[in-house]
């Protein structure tokens, strides 16, 4: 079976590597620093006892008040997968460091994410939207999609205009 | 070309309407004479954005749309959702419902790779005759798909906790004529393509991917294996008990087309292998087990994968104790395998690009999902 790696066997990894790079940590997940994310993880794929070498899956998500970017990373000789997190809180411009000079597979991963979820990935060489056209409006996998300015709604044309105002869950606000 | 003869770089478009395209998928390729200098990918066309509709709906209402994403593999897309959200909630399945899914899995895998590889042998050249055998085989067992779950390609068979339905007392002899034909099949596939003269002209030593650069990309699947790198999630991560049966990963050497599609012949005798000792030890019991149909699995999240016929079919389901799932994600390995295409079709010609996509064996239902 692969092994999980967990939160705090990753946060001592990451520490020991780039000091002062983990922001917290839960049971399964290790969530990093923004300034410090390209680095934290170049060192993680490096180093030889984490050996994260293959980025499997990265995909956004979006918590009303913040956005994060969860990247499964494994390795194939120890075969183990970790998972990793980092937070973007502003919503209007969100932004993260791209992963693409450590991963080149991260490429059109992140332009996905940049496509439905308008997180910004700094570095990127190419960022584009990849899946829809450009000038599509607002972010489509964002929660409150139906309510930007110039966002679609449901149904065809004709009725469109009243915005669907989508308030959020009492219980994600803390 | 010598250096008094200069040609101009120009931009040829291939697709979205294209056969050799597998789908409406579009490539630019800034071409000086034969030779590629760029590629562009275009893609989004079949774009319907699954997974914000998985949002609006139950846990169980989102089986359907995971048929729809890579419709050549339906069961092995329905099998990762599920298995995300019975991590999710803790649920177990039964042996017999396991082993169905293990059966049912592997078949998709040879009615898939049935596809790709005839596809293949289209876009080398080999015009019709390849594809037409593979269609053949491949139709025997969509009629068991069909026998089973009452639709031959978006079958809409896993439920969470099990199968939907037990299997009709005719499936065993079924499965056992199609295990009978298959092996001599492949070989007949083999003597026929892997010694043509022209196959091996059109993909030996085309499109070769290195190992560091196939991890670097995070390809997956038949297309990783073939560059050297022994990596099944069925043997590293073993789901739905993968671990009781005997099987070899196949792995290839040079990373070229050629390997990817030996590769794939490779896996359909396994998949035989696999079916072959799973409906032998085919257990007794309830094929599913009792689950609330407006599951709440706790608040938390999951990552599950499986080792679809196109390689690591990943899904991410995260849950806030409510009926829908709060987010829904597919790794899809169709759009993640076409990382490198860019780095390797660069300087290579025209015709060598469509034989490396046909050999990567996308399903663009996948990519744009």
């Amino acid at each position: 079976m692969t092994r999980q790696i967990s939160g705090a066997e990753l946060a001592a990894a990451s520490e020991r590597l780039v000091p002062g790079s983990v922001a917290k940590t839960t049971e399964w997940t290790c969530f990093l620093k923004p300034e410090t994310l390209r680095e934290t993880v170049a060192a993680l794929r490096l180093d030889p006892e984490m050996d994260l070498v293959h980025l499997t899956n990265l995909c956004g998500a979006d918590y009303w008040d913040h956005f994060e970017v969860v990247y499964h990373i494994q390795s194939f000789d120890k075969n183990h997968i970790a998972t990793l997190k980092v937070e973007a809180w502003d919503r209007e411009k969100p932004s993260v460091q791209s992963l693409v000079p450590v991963y080149h597979g991260a490429w059109m991963q992140e332009n996905e994410a940049y496509d439905l979820f308008g997180i910004v990935f700094e570095g990127h060489p190419k960022p584009y939207r990849i899946l829809l056209w450009e000038g599509f409006p607002g972010w489509p996998l964002r929660k409150d999609f139906l309510s930007m300015p110039g966002g679609l709604q449901p149904g065809l044309n004709e009725f469109s205009g009243v915005a669907r105002r989508i308030a959020p869950p009492v219980s994600v606000v803390e | 070309m010598s250096d008094q003869v200069k040609s101009e770089p120009f931009i040829l478009n291939i697709g979205p309407q294209h056969p050799s395209t597998h789908g409406v998928f579009r490539v630019k390729v800034k071409v000086d004479g034969e030779r590629i200098l760029d590629a562009e990918m275009v893609m989004g066309y079949l774009h319907r954005s699954i997974e914000k509709l998985a949002e609006e709906r139950t846990y169980t209402q989102n089986i359907p749309f995971t048929d729809r994403t890579d419709y050549l593999a339906s069961m092995s897309n329905n099998l990762g959702y599920v298995l995300a959200v019975e991590k999710l909630a803790g649920i177990d399945v039964p042996e017999r419902g396991q082993a169905i899914r293990v059966i049912m899995a592997e078949l998709q895998r040879l009615a898939s790779h049935c596809m790709a590889v005839g596809a293949f042998a289209n876009d080398t050249g080999a015009w019709q005759t390849p594809v037409m055998w593979t269609f053949r085989e491949r139709e025997k067992i969509l009629d068991i798909f069909e026998m089973t779950s009452g639709a031959r390609l978006t079958c809409n068979y896993m439920r969470i906790g099990g199968v939907a339905f037990d299997l009709r007392p005719e499936f065993e002899p079924m499965v056992r004529k199609i295990l009978a034909d298959f092996p001599p099949f492949i070989e007949q596939l083999e003597d026929m393509l892997s010694g043509n003269e022209i196959f091996r002209a059109r993909s030996i030593g085309v499109g070769v991917l290195s190992p560091e650069m196939a991890t670097n990309s995070s390809l997956s699947g038949p297309v990783l294996r073939s560059a050297g790198i022994a990596w099944d999630i069925r043997k590293a991560d073993p789901y739905s008990g993968y671990e009781k049966y005997d099987f070899q990963i196949a792995v290839g050497y040079n990373g070229d087309c050629y390997d990817r599609f030996i590769v794939r012949l490779e896996e359909m005798r396994q998949s035989c292998k696999i079916i072959r000792q799973a409906l032998d030890g085919l257990p007794g019991g309830p094929h599913s087990t009792q689950v609330p149909l407006a599951l709440r699995p706790p608040a938390g999240e999951a990552y599950a994968r499986v080792e679809g016929p196109r390689g690591e079919l990943g899904y991410y389901v995260v849950s806030d104790e409510g009926p829908t799932p709060y987010r829904f994600h597919i790794r899809p390995p169709s759009f993640i395998n076409l990382s490198a295409l860019r780095e390797i079709t660069i300087g290579s010609t025209v015709a060598d690009a469509i034989v490396i996509l046909g050999s990567i064996d996308i399903v663009v239902g996948e990519i744009d999902r």
